[in-house]
């Protein structure tokens, strides 16, 4: 026989839920003596074919692709996004200040530093070059070296001066005569033996050199790509601040927007109604 | 081999960032999903998701495992719904038209999927997102905990912080509403359809 009003004794809603799920809330035999109970009243047996009718239209409802490429798409984004916020909120507080005032205190940093490290920049038939430290140039270096030994005075080929250049130039046509001289009487006095050892030394000191400008050029690299990757993060970091602050804006205006659209309704209908 | 969450944790917490990642590539589309279908905005779920691993990520030092990181986790991401929820009624946002939403279909348009079907889709999935946007908060999270979780009664009441009973109630009184908001739209669109 099938009732057609629940005559269950128990919390016939609970009783409905627990039923519908398969819930492991409830005892065996609970269930088995509900799922009777079931079996006999019409009334459940509709509303329980219309909760499993419900359940499958929600299965319809699916949320939009995430898209987390700006999220958590892969291991290392997250990681970023983690480091990028941790960074944000343990930030000290020179952090604070605008980037581009952080960028310019940089550059200036950058500039002091150059003149301090004796910077020598360089565009030549060579290509460029970046130079760094106390060491001179070749030329220079043997523009320099030469001159104590034509017994000359010693100038520095970076001077102040405009005049400075030209006497430097007079000075090295000058001890390159000189010296044509010097190594032509030089070579048929000197045994064979010291000149490859000297030019050995030459060579030598010359590589060191060249590699300690190239380990300056890298330090400078590595440096300068610090400076971007600091301003890079203080540059999202700027602009999360300005999406939520627009964020804000757009909600105040919508709200704006609304009452203004409620005010003109209302206008409209009073209008209509004065006609 | 694949590491339980319990082992990823201990890893996180010794120091194995790669371990964190990988428990984020595990729950972040269920942990998405929650918040979008309980909030209803695919950005804000979005910020809610990433804000869920964020906090996740801080507090695991202090993460003991007296819940599972799952239960754990979902309770981060819908305290932050429900702040979300909090903000939103004290400065409501102009709905959109009710209409179909040109900009959104073009933004969610794939190149397989013709328009037609994308509007069909969106209209299946509108209705019953509708449905559940009417209802109370405390009814639509259970709905979402239970029928796209999975949760039991009984995980579902220690997230909550509500007895087994209220939570079988909110489900029973929940899907009652849906069953008669799906009806009524239902009866609309037959309406329309014989216009």
């Amino acid at each position: 026989m099938t009732e057609s009003v629940c005559t269950y004794s128990g919390n016939r809603d609970e009783a409905l839920v627990t039923f519908l799920y398969d819930d492991d809330t409830w005892s065996g035999g609970d269930r088995a003596a509900f799922g009777v109970h079931v079996s006999t009243c019409a009334a459940c047996r509709d509303e329980l074919d219309a909760m499993r009718g419900i359940r499958a239209e929600l299965g319809r409802w699916n949320p939009p692709d995430p898209n987390f490429a700006i999220t958590f798409s892969n291991a290392p984004r997250a990681q970023s996004a983690i480091n990028q916020q941790s960074a944000i909120d343990n930030q000290p507080w020179w952090e604070s200040i605008p980037a581009w005032a952080q960028v310019a205190a940089a550059l200036l940093f950058l500039g002091v530093s150059a003149g301090i490290a004796n910077l020598d920049i360089r565009y030549d038939s060579q290509g460029l070059s970046v130079r760094t430290g106390w060491s001179q140039p070749r030329n220079a270096a043997v523009a320099t070296t030469a001159a104590p030994a034509a017994g000359g005075a010693s100038v520095s080929a970076k001077g102040d001066a405009p005049w400075t250049a030209d006497l430097v130039a007079l000075q090295q046509q000058l001890t390159a005569e000189m010296r044509t001289a010097r190594t032509a009487a030089a070579a048929s006095a000197q045994p064979a033996a010291v000149r490859p050892a000297d030019a050995d030394l030459v060579r030598r000191v010359r590589a060191l050199i060249d590699e300690s400008e190239k380990r300056q050029q890298r330090e400078l690299a590595l440096r300068v790509a610090e400076v971007l990757r600091d301003v890079n993060v203080q540059r999202q970091a700027d602009l999360a601040r300005v999406n939520r602050a627009l964020g804000a804006v757009e909600n105040n205006l919508g709200v704006e927007v609304l009452k203004t659209r409620q005010q003109v309704n209302l206008m409209y209908r009073a209008s209509q109604v004065v006609r | 081999m694949t590491w339980t969450d319990e082992e990823l944790v201990a890893r996180s917490i010794g120091g194995d960032s790669e371990s964190f990642n990988e428990l984020v590539l595990r729950w972040e589309r269920p942990i998405y999903a929650l918040a979008y279908r309980t909030i209803g905005r695919e950005e804000d779920a979005r910020d809610v998701c990433q804000e869920t691993f964020l906090r996740a990520f801080r507090a695991l030092p202090g993460f003991r495992g007296q819940a599972k990181f799952s239960s754990w986790l979902y309770r981060i991401a819908l305290n932050l719904c429900r702040d979300w929820i909090r903000r939103e009624r004290r400065a409501p946002i102009v709905q959109p038209p009710e209409d179909v939403d040109v900009m959104e279909l073009a933004a969610a348009s794939e190149p397989s999927e013709s328009i037609e079907d994308l509007v069909a889709r969106k209209d299946l999935s509108r209705a019953v997102e509708r449905a559940m946007a009417l209802l109370p908060d405390e009814q639509r999270t259970a709905i979402v905990l239970k029928e796209y979780h999975g949760l039991t009664f009984q995980e579902i009441a220690e997230l909550l912080g509500c007895p087994l009973s209220t939570v079988k109630t909110r489900l029973y009184q929940g899907l009652t509403v849906l069953r008669r908001e799906l009806a009524k739209g239902e009866q609309q669109r037959a309406k329309k359809a014989t216009l």
